[in-house]
């Protein structure tokens, strides 16, 4: 399967962030979409079906492990990577618990947030088939 | 009794700097992100060969973009250099719009995480006052951390000044459904609250609907 198959749904409160770094992922050939807060993102799961998702972790309303919660219990096949300038390790802790797929500190590597969305993607392939 | 008054407000004091200093980091490297997102896209774009004169104005966004974080986080670093001098001495002369306009740029984010408005509405021109501003941004703290706990969602807090006579007025009027009662997490918080306005020779008052008033002289003690 091609890469310019995986769908990503990027969730940050930061307009511009989730902007650039949506902009930056479709360059790399992916099929992006945005949401600002946990409601907007769930709201578009159905709609859009990402394969991952990039989720913040502090954003206004939902807290971004409710959101996580909120996924795995109604999509358990995507995967999430939280992304989150402020996240303990013990979050990372909880989040893997909640069944997130990975945990990494903003700002992120571009290739390196490239690579573990594509190991995401196979992860999610392995899940459905 | 005073032991538990002094752990009051010593917890109030740490909490109001670590709010402040957890808010001012979690803004600054939020700016950092898109500037680097952004720099980042400049990359992209050039090593993707779209070098051509149509592509200049998508580059003068990105750039514009970046000195919009830079300006951010500068008026930021601002905010906090003022408001860590501040302490340097107990009583001074100084411009009371400007003092609560940092304490709100500052407390900001926890308004927003809660999804509370939190915004000002000053009166211009108004007298210097010769006070505590450390005491009395702790204070206005005091009240706007109860409040925000207290408000649900999509509520909404006006900090306003004005002047009467020789006093000036900090009001702080909150908008929206309390999901709890209007409560101190500390069992000792208006006694913290009539010392620091004893301090600043000022006066509390609760005004219509949870409103609350503080209003300092002038000319100070």
């Amino acid at each position: 399967m091609k890469q310019k198959d995986i769908k990503v749904l990027v969730v940050d409160d930061e307009v511009a962030f989730a902007n650039t770094l949506a902009q930056r992922l479709r360059m790399r050939d992916m099929e992006v979409g945005t949401a600002y807060d946990g409601e907007q993102a769930l709201s578009k799961l159905n709609k859009e079906a990402p394969d991952v998702i990039i989720l913040d972790l502090k954003m206004p309303g939902m807290h971004g492990m409710d959101v996580l919660q909120e996924i795995k219990a109604g999509y358990p096949e995507i995967q999430v990577i939280l992304l989150t300038g402020h996240g303990t390790d013990r979050d990372g802790e909880e989040a893997r618990r909640l069944g997130g797929f990975d945990f990494l500190n903003k700002p992120a590597d571009i290739d390196h947030l490239e690579c573990k969305i594509r190991k995401a993607f196979q992860e999610k392939l392995k899940r459905t088939v | 009794m005073e032991n538990k008054n002094e752990e009051d407000l010593k917890a109030l004091q740490l909490r109001f700097v670590g709010k402040v200093i957890a808010g001012f980091t979690h803004e600054i490297k939020n700016y950092l992100a898109i500037i680097k997102e952004s720099s980042g896209l400049i990359g992209d774009m050039i090593k993707m060969g779209k070098l051509s004169e149509d592509d200049i104005p998508e580059y003068l966004d990105i750039i514009q973009s970046i000195e919009d974080q830079i300006g951010k986080a500068t008026e930021h670093f601002t905010h906090l250099n003022r408001f860590s001098h501040r302490m340097d001495t107990q009583i001074s002369a100084f411009n009371l719009n400007e003092c609560m306009e940092e304490l709100i740029a500052l407390l900001n984010r926890f308004a927003r995480q809660k999804k509370i408005v939190l915004e000002t509405d000053f009166q211009q021109d108004l007298p210097p006052v010769k006070s505590n501003p450390s005491i009395l941004q702790l204070l206005v703290f005091s009240f706007l951390e109860k409040k925000i706990a207290g408000l649900e969602k999509n509520g909404r807090i006006t900090v306003r000044t004005g002047a009467v006579d020789n006093a000036v007025a900090v009001k702080i009027i909150p908008e929206g459904t309390f999901a709890e009662e209007d409560t101190d997490a500390g069992m000792t918080a208006d006694k913290i609250r009539e010392n620091f306005i004893k301090q600043l020779g000022g006066n509390i008052s609760q005004g219509t609907a949870k409103e609350t008033v503080i209003t300092l002289p002038v000319h100070g003690v």
